[in-house]
């Protein structure tokens, strides 16, 4: 008699985007299989997932935050930063001479970085909410200024220079189970459900789309919208810090700039995968489409062997047929 | 070969869906005459306006300006064919001086295409002080005048494009008597060189110190045209009421729900909110319906607002049973009981795009502070249940809320609320935008409420639907509760005169 389906899946078109990015992703991979039949083996499969690892957690954070109709913009700055900070916490710790008095932080000086970063994530994400929401000034902009800000002062720190790790921080980044799976990957489908729950099986996430699809109803009906929006940066910042800390892991060293290009490809993603950005529509499935997607491309643009310069630009007409194919659809209704 | 009429409106009808705004109306308006059009709300005035100055198309009729018929106008063609409007609210840019505010249309150029800002302030000066008499400094920002110059100079704006027809919708609003005595100077002078203005206002006493006809509207039809000094006031307003034709089909059963000895459960003191709401103090008691009465922008909106916790005021209390329970914000009222229908639904009462079961849930949810994990199933039955008690009419209760009628879509709203356990009610205008069967189910809904024993505000602009529901109304006017209205003191006609400020005391 009523149908079966709820909360997340009410949202019916939604569930035809995603069905449309999904052909889309499958039609991707037959093309590039068959242009080379390398890119199906499951070694690149793996890789694929692998590297889109880091990008797929931040953008679970900035989907999140889009679905509240919130943008951060300073994702990438963010991440950038925190490499740098645990990077040099790290490599710090690793130049103590084993016979020093405080021989002792060799040890434990990678506890401390990550620890160090995770707080770090949190206090980045509450500055970006505390702004947005004192100003009351459109969170893109806010947001936009502190991600100058945050790689300000991680060129400062840096002297714009690189901190090297030593092969000491490999494990989140770099280590295989069974020398088969990459860790991150798990962490990338822990967060991706985790987000997945948080969405769909939460007060709170019931709440990001109440805020983001009429702010003012949500308010008049006496939800928190700023502590809403304040726990979504904070999300987002503890997010950034679990990808610098693969990002940084996997990359072995720290630029000032590592991670600049996260902002834009993070956001993108999410936009690609139907999160509306006026915010109340997407759900956990499509922000982790999306992220497919734009890893898909660029893969398969390197195993096509396609000049890698074109990524950018079929990463853009992407982003602008996915918002037009919605805008239309939307406007259908 | 000049007509006497400078406009003719033929047969003008519009309509929109559940509503005919305007049904076959025939209004002319001679030259040099200032004729007043007054009507309830929703009579129809706006719309007629509207259609003159080209912002509403018309579904049939024709439009005869200066002998030249057209069936439609746009408002670049309006203001071509000489016909000005001055809104209510103030259309004007703050960060421009006023000369350029004024000249805005077509500001006067040097050579090289800059403005040319020196003879534009000449203009204005001359325009201002010459023609019409207002104290302005042309040269000075718009941001730093006051209210009352800030409509001044609207109004010099319609001045300065030769206007034949002035549209002037209620005026006199924002400004003050020395405001007031300028303008109408204005408007005599310029009538006699041959100025026609359709003039709309609330206050009936202007209508007959500035005007030479009115014409009477009534839900969309015309009642009549006459001359101002061989019509009275009271006659104005019999014309507005006309024959009680009461929208709705409900009629409730007319219980004395009050025992007037009993201590009154709900008690609103003295709330102030400078100038907008100002010292409103009454009381409801439990199973009642008090009515809120008045003219749009007379502060019905607001002072729920204040009582809701929505906006800052400068005084109030509001008490439940002798306790103080003045919230301090929505999620603070909503927790002690109370519950708001804003009179927007769709800009602050219902999340469009989620379902109907989200939009039920919401404000339970938010009340409840323990509750983290959403129990989906739970959920939607319970949410189904109240859906199911009022009827909303949807295939499934996960259809999301923006394609449900008018009338379902407030039923949603009503729902959450009720979903909430709300004890303390208001109805922001429960009725607009919903379709006739819709609006006796939700009235029908309202009094099953009170009859549950809890306490019901209704404010709304269509006195018939307060007559037919409410025990007692109170009236506003100019933010002030004029007076209380009880019993077989409840019709139309006292709503409107005291809306109006026509209550003859005593």
């Amino acid at each position: 008699m009523k149908p079966k389906k709820t909360a997340g899946e009410g949202k019916g078109k939604r569930m035809d985007q995603s069905l449309l990015l999904l052909i889309l992703i499958v039609a991707l991979c037959i093309i590039t299989t068959l242009v080379n039949p390398r890119f199906i083996n499951i070694t690149n499969l793996i890789n694929i997932l692998q590297q889109i690892s880091v990008l797929g957690i931040v953008a679970c954070g900035v989907g999140m935050l889009l679905i509240a109709s919130e943008i951060d913009i300073s994702v990438g700055a963010q991440v950038s930063l925190m490499g740098i900070v645990l990077a040099n916490i790290i490599q710090k710790g690793g130049e103590i001479p084993p016979d020093a008095p405080n021989a002792w932080l060799i040890e434990w000086s990678i506890p401390i970085a990550i620890v160090v970063t995770f707080i770090m994530g949190a206090v980045l994400g509450f500055i970006n909410g505390i702004t947005v929401i004192k100003s009351r000034a459109a969170s893109f902009i806010i947001t936009l200024g502190f991600g100058s800000v945050y790689t300000g002062i991680a060129l400062l720190v840096s002297g714009g220079g690189s901190f090297m790790l030593f092969g000491r921080f490999e494990t989140l980044g770099r280590v295989k189970i069974f020398n088969f799976l990459p860790v991150s990957i798990l962490f990338l489908f822990g967060v991706a459900i985790l987000t997945y729950v948080i969405l769909k099986y939460t007060k709170y996430g019931r709440f990001l789309y109440s805020v983001g699809g009429n702010r003012m109803a949500a308010f008049v009906s006496g939800i928190n919208t700023n502590s809403v929006i304040m726990k979504g940066f904070i999300i987002v910042g503890i997010l950034n810090a679990l990808a610098a800390l693969i990002l940084i892991s996997r990359v072995g060293t720290a630029l000032a700039t590592t991670a600049g290009a996260y902002s834009l490809d993070a956001l993108a993603s999410v936009v690609v995968g139907g999160v509306a950005i006026t915010g109340g529509k997407g759900n956990a499935l499509s922000i982790f489409l999306g992220v497919l997607l734009i890893g898909l491309v660029s893969n398969a643009l390197v195993i096509m062997n396609i000049n890698p310069y074109f990524r950018s630009m079929t990463i853009g007409l992407i982003i602008i047929i996915a918002v037009t194919f919605s805008g239309l659809s939307d406007k259908r209704k | 070969m000049k007509t006497t009429n400078i406009l003719e409106a033929k047969a003008i009808s519009k309509s929109y869906p559940g509503v005919h705004a305007l049904e076959s109306i025939d209004i002319e308006l001679k030259r040099g005459e200032v004729h007043a059009l007054v009507g309830q709300n929703g009579a129809g005035k706006s719309t007629f306006i509207e259609i003159i100055a080209g912002s509403i198309q018309p579904d049939s009729g024709r439009i005869v300006l200066d002998g030249k018929e057209y069936t439609h106008l746009n408002p670049s063609l309006s203001i071509e064919l000489g016909i000005q409007t001055v809104h209510q609210e103030n259309q004007l840019v703050d960060e421009l001086t006023v000369a350029e505010n004024i000249y805005l249309y077509d500001l006067p150029q040097t050579r090289l295409g800059f403005v040319n800002l020196p003879t534009c302030i000449e203009m204005a000066d001359k325009l201002l002080q010459d023609d019409l008499g207002i104290e302005a400094k042309s040269s000075s920002k718009l941001s730093s005048l006051t209210f009352v110059e800030k409509k001044l100079v609207s109004i010099a704006k319609a001045f300065s494009r030769k206007a034949k027809i002035l549209i002037l919708d209620e005026p006199t609003a924002s400004l003050d008597n020395s405001g007031k005595k300028v303008l109408f100077e204005i408007i005599r002078r310029y009538s006699e060189l041959g100025l026609s203005t359709i003039y709309i206002s609330h206050n009936l006493s202007e209508i007959f110190e500035v005007c030479t006809r009115v014409t009477t509207l009534k839900d969309g039809k015309r009642i009549g045209s006459n001359n101002v000094r061989e019509i009275d006031m009271n006659k104005i307003v019999q014309e507005m009421i006309g024959r009680s034709s009461l929208a709705i089909s409900y009629d409730r059963e007319q219980v004395k729900r009050i025992k007037s000895k009993e201590k009154p459960e709900l008690e609103i003191k003295d709330y102030y909110s400078q100038g907008v709401v100002d010292h409103v103090t009454f009381s409801v008691q439990r199973g009642e319906i008090f009515g809120l009465g008045g003219l749009v922008g007379a502060g019905r909106t607001e002072l729920a607002r204040l009582i809701f916790g929505l906006d800052r005021k400068d005084s109030g209390n509001l008490l439940f049973e002798g306790k103080d329970i003045t919230p301090t914000s929505p999620y603070d009222a909503i927790s002690k009981g109370l519950g708001y229908l804003t009179e927007d639904k769709k800009d602050s009462g219902l999340v469009l795009i989620q379902p109907i079961f989200e939009n039920i849930s919401m404000v339970k949810l938010a009340k409840n502070k323990k509750v983290r994990m959403l129990n989906l199933r739970q959920e939607r039955d319970d949410t189904e249940k109240v859906a199911n008690q009022l009827a909303i009419k949807t295939p499934s209760i996960a259809q999301k809320v923006i394609n449900l009628s008018g009338g379902n879509q407030q039923k949603v709203v009503m729902a959450k609320w009720l979903f909430a356990e709300s004890e303390i009610i208001i109805f922001d205008e429960p009725t607009v935008g919903v379709d006739v069967e819709s609006k006796s189910e939700i009235f029908k809904l309202i009094d099953n409420l009170a009859r549950e024993g809890k306490i019901i505000i209704i404010i709304s602009s269509d006195n018939s639907e307060l007559v037919a529901v409410c025990d007692r109304i109170g009236i506003m006017q100019f933010g002030k509760l004029v007076t209380i209205l009880e019993g077989s003191q409840i019709n139309e006609e006292n709503i409107l005169k005291n809306s109006l400020g026509m209550s003859e005391k005593g």
